[in-house]
């Protein structure tokens, strides 16, 4: 066991890392390929899904509790006999290991796979609703009920209630009616799941085309932007602080603010100043000078600069709204459908299904139902054709 | 400003133990039916909000920045947002019932904030920001709605045990919640009790360093709190184990939609606040995700109710097994909450307590 780990070792080139991930990947998919007949059934499941939620989770939560990157150094851990062997693991670069970059290529791959699959039908509800149905399919729905007296009469009223109530209303050609709400339900959580494609790919571009430096700059120095022409000179640090208290004691003092006054050159000529603060960056041609922390040296004060160019960023962005949208929409607004059907003997078939929220569509359901029993004179009977 | 602090004080006090007789008032009502009990409850209750809302209001003057920026203030105003949606939600439904168990929370969660009572004080420069109020409120309503998904999962199983006539897992039910309860109790005011040395760095990070007899300290709050929880659990599952006890309670389709839609409103709030807090650590620091135990786990809470509700939509799951996610649910959201600044120490946290 030791040694198959020792030899399945997370390696120390971080670069590879992801080349081995989707090297790991690949071997399970052929290993399933060739031992599994239905393939395609397993990684659209939902099974595969949720395992692999639940494994991150775990190995997340590991995450929080070890220490992680050069934090190890300064624990215990480096003198734990089985230090290299957990560090083989992965287990203190747990974001960054081989089997943490597999799962979610892993999980990628499923979702791709599931939207791929669920997308033809969310298109179809949008764009070609389903409303040429037959009685059978109208008295078979999750929700049903059956009108007694004059159909056409009962039709009618129903299209009227339900109108009412928010539905949209669709003439089918053989008789049947369909009202509905929240048709893009199915749309928007296709969004929700494509939005982490997007925010992906948005990183996947920023990784590649930008960069992100920490630069330390001591006052009145002046440090370059490697891969730019830009250069950037500190012309002074400043730290309020205020005391921390315990009772009325005095155990330290923090800081309440702290601001470094930046000057930026591009080709030796100045283009930019401005004094930044941690929420308020300077920004030049889409490099993002950020004051990220300071550190205090026997000369001095130096500022910790984070300076990064993001060209991908607004991809990212896109894909943040979508997420947004498409949870919120998709949750919020189930998709329902109610089919209207006029029997044979005259009387009126109501049939009736959504995705979620079952109980809540139910208690529309029979509101509605009873409403038109009541215009239509009848008593409103309180079960039996309902079920 | 001295005066306006005290002023805070005594009228957060007053709040607190208007919450305190409310919940005696609302069991009472629950138990016994009696109607004065349920309007006097009302009453008392409205009065101690006000009293709480005025003493928000002054810690928001006093500081110069909305009540979010340590402990104290973020329970205080999780507690006057429970006790502001149970206000509103009567309105409009007849679930004064539900005080009894709404309000003790809200009780509960005020008087630990109390516990942790700090004056006001300036913002650290990364929460200097019009986000923080967004990402706070955002964040703080997903954790009440999984709060609430709880709670509706809770009765789900009680009532399930009930209709089961299986009287002796109802008591079962009790004791474990109560002792769970008593043990986070038990284990927070021990860490107030132990008062760990705290140092500040450079940035301002606060961090505790436990001695072994601070880490005493918090065991024998842990055992106390155990104890206790062991006894009221005891008490209330006894009282609620009779066959009476479920006619007074939502059928068990209502509990397993009520849960289910209050993650359903909870997730997209996570989903936000883990967004909105992404895109502030971007603006604040320059980079969105930096793997911080906060933003772990409230990674780790997403991929929690995201699985709840994969396994609700599309595998169908339903009732006991759906409360039981909702339930342990719970455990998740406190420990991202509370869990991980009071309990990772070492680690910087942003709300330095």
């Amino acid at each position: 066991m030791i040694l198959s780990v020792s030899y399945y070792r997370n390696p120390d080139v971080y670069d590879i890392r992801w080349l081995l991930a989707a090297l790991d990947v690949s071997v399970f998919l052929s290993f399933y390929a060739v031992i599994g007949r239905r393939v395609g059934h397993f990684l659209v499941s939902m099974k595969l899904a949720l395992t692999l939620l639940f494994v991150l989770a775990i190995l997340s939560v590991i995450g929080t509790i070890l220490p992680q990157g050069e934090n190890v150094l300064d624990s215990g851990w480096v003198n734990n006999p089985l230090y290299d062997f957990y560090r083989h693991l992965g287990l203190f670069e747990m974001y960054h290991s081989r089997w943490y970059l597999a799962i979610l290529l892993l999980l990628t791959f499923n979702l791709v796979v599931c939207v791929y699959h669920r997308l033809p039908t969310a298109v179809k509800h949008v764009l070609r609703p389903r409303v040429d149905v037959k009685d059978i399919f109208v008295s078979s729905q999750p929700l049903s009920a059956t009108i007694e007296g004059n159909g056409e009469q009962a039709l009618g009223v129903a299209r009227e209630v339900l109108s009412s109530h928010h539905y949209r209303i669709l003439q089918g050609e053989t008789g049947s009616v369909l009202a509905e709400k929240g048709r893009f339900s199915g749309i928007f959580s296709l969004a929700f799941h494509l939005s982490f494609l997007i925010i992906g790919l948005g990183a996947i571009i920023i990784s590649f085309t930008g960069f992100d430096q920490r630069l330390q700059i001591p006052d009145g120095t002046t440090a370059a932007v490697k891969g730019t022409d830009l250069t950037v000179t500190n012309h002074g640090f400043t730290l309020s602080t205020e005391p921390v208290y315990e009772g009325d004691r005095i155990v330290g003092y923090r800081p309440s603010r702290y601001a470094s006054d930046l000057e930026v050159f591009e080709n030796g000529e100045s283009v930019a100043r401005k004094t930044i603060e941690v929420n308020d960056p300077l920004r030049y041609k889409g490099v993002n000078f950020h004051q990220a922390s300071y550190y205090r040296t026997s000369r001095g004060y130096v500022t910790v600069l984070s300076v990064n160019k993001a060209p991908g960023k607004s991809l990212v962005y896109i894909g943040f709204v979508a997420a947004m949208a498409g949870i919120v929409f998709g949750l919020y607004f189930p998709h329902r459908r109610i089919w209207l059907k006029v029997y044979e003997k005259g009387r009126l078939l109501m049939g009736g299904r959504t995705n979620r929220a079952k109980v809540t569509f139910q208690r529309d359901f029979d509101r509605a139902v009873a409403e038109v029993r009541m215009r239509l004179g009848q008593e409103a009977s309180a079960d039996g054709s309902t079920r | 400003m001295e005066a306006l602090v005290r002023t805070e004080e005594i009228l957060f006090i007053a709040a607190v133990i208007s919450y305190l007789v409310c919940s005696g008032l609302f069991i009472w009502y629950l138990i016994s039916r009696n109607q004065a009990a349920g309007r006097l409850g009302m009453v008392l209750l409205v009065m101690g909000w006000l009293a709480h809302t005025a003493a928000l209001a002054l810690r928001w003057q006093t500081s110069g920045h909305a009540p979010m920026a340590n402990l104290y203030a973020s329970l205080s105003l999780f507690g006057w947002g429970i006790v502001l949606f149970f206000l509103i939600t009567d309105r409009f439904y007849p679930v004064k019932v539900a005080g009894a168990m709404v309000v003790p929370v809200a009780f509960i969660i005020t008087s630990v904030a109390g516990v942790f009572y700090e004056g006001p004080q300036e913002l650290m420069p990364a929460l200097q920001s019009y986000w923080l109020w967004i990402h706070v409120t955002i964040a703080m309503l997903s954790y009440g709605l999984f709060a609430l998904a709880f709670g509706a999962g809770f009765i789900y199983i009680i009532q399930e045990y009930l209709l089961k006539k299986q009287y002796q897992n109802v008591i079962l039910g009790f004791v474990f919640l109560f002792v769970a309860l008593g043990l986070v109790i038990g284990l927070w005011l021990g860490s107030w009790w132990a008062e760990p040395a705290r140092v500040a760095d450079e940035l301002g990070r606060v961090d505790k360093i436990y001695a072994g007899e601070d880490i005493l300290k918090m065991v024998i709050g842990s055992i106390i709190g155990l104890a206790v929880g062991l006894i009221l659990g005891y008490a209330a599952g006894k009282g609620a184990a009779r066959p009476s006890f479920s006619k007074r309670l939502p059928s068990l389709d209502v509990l397993d939609e009520v849960s289910y839609r209050a993650v359903a409103f909870g997730f997209p709030m996570l989903t936000i606040g883990i967004i909105t807090g992404s895109i502030w650590a971007d603006q604040a620091w320059g980079s969105w995700w930096s793997w911080d135990p906060k933003e772990t786990w409230s990674l780790i809470t997403w991929l929690y109710y995201g699985a709840y509700l994969h396994t609700r939509l599309t595998m169908g799951w339903r009732g006991r097994h759906s409360a039981l996610l909702a339930v342990i649910g719970l455990v998740v959201v406190l420990f991202t909450y509370l869990g991980v600044n009071l309990l990772l120490p070492g680690l910087h946290s942003y709300t330095p307590t």
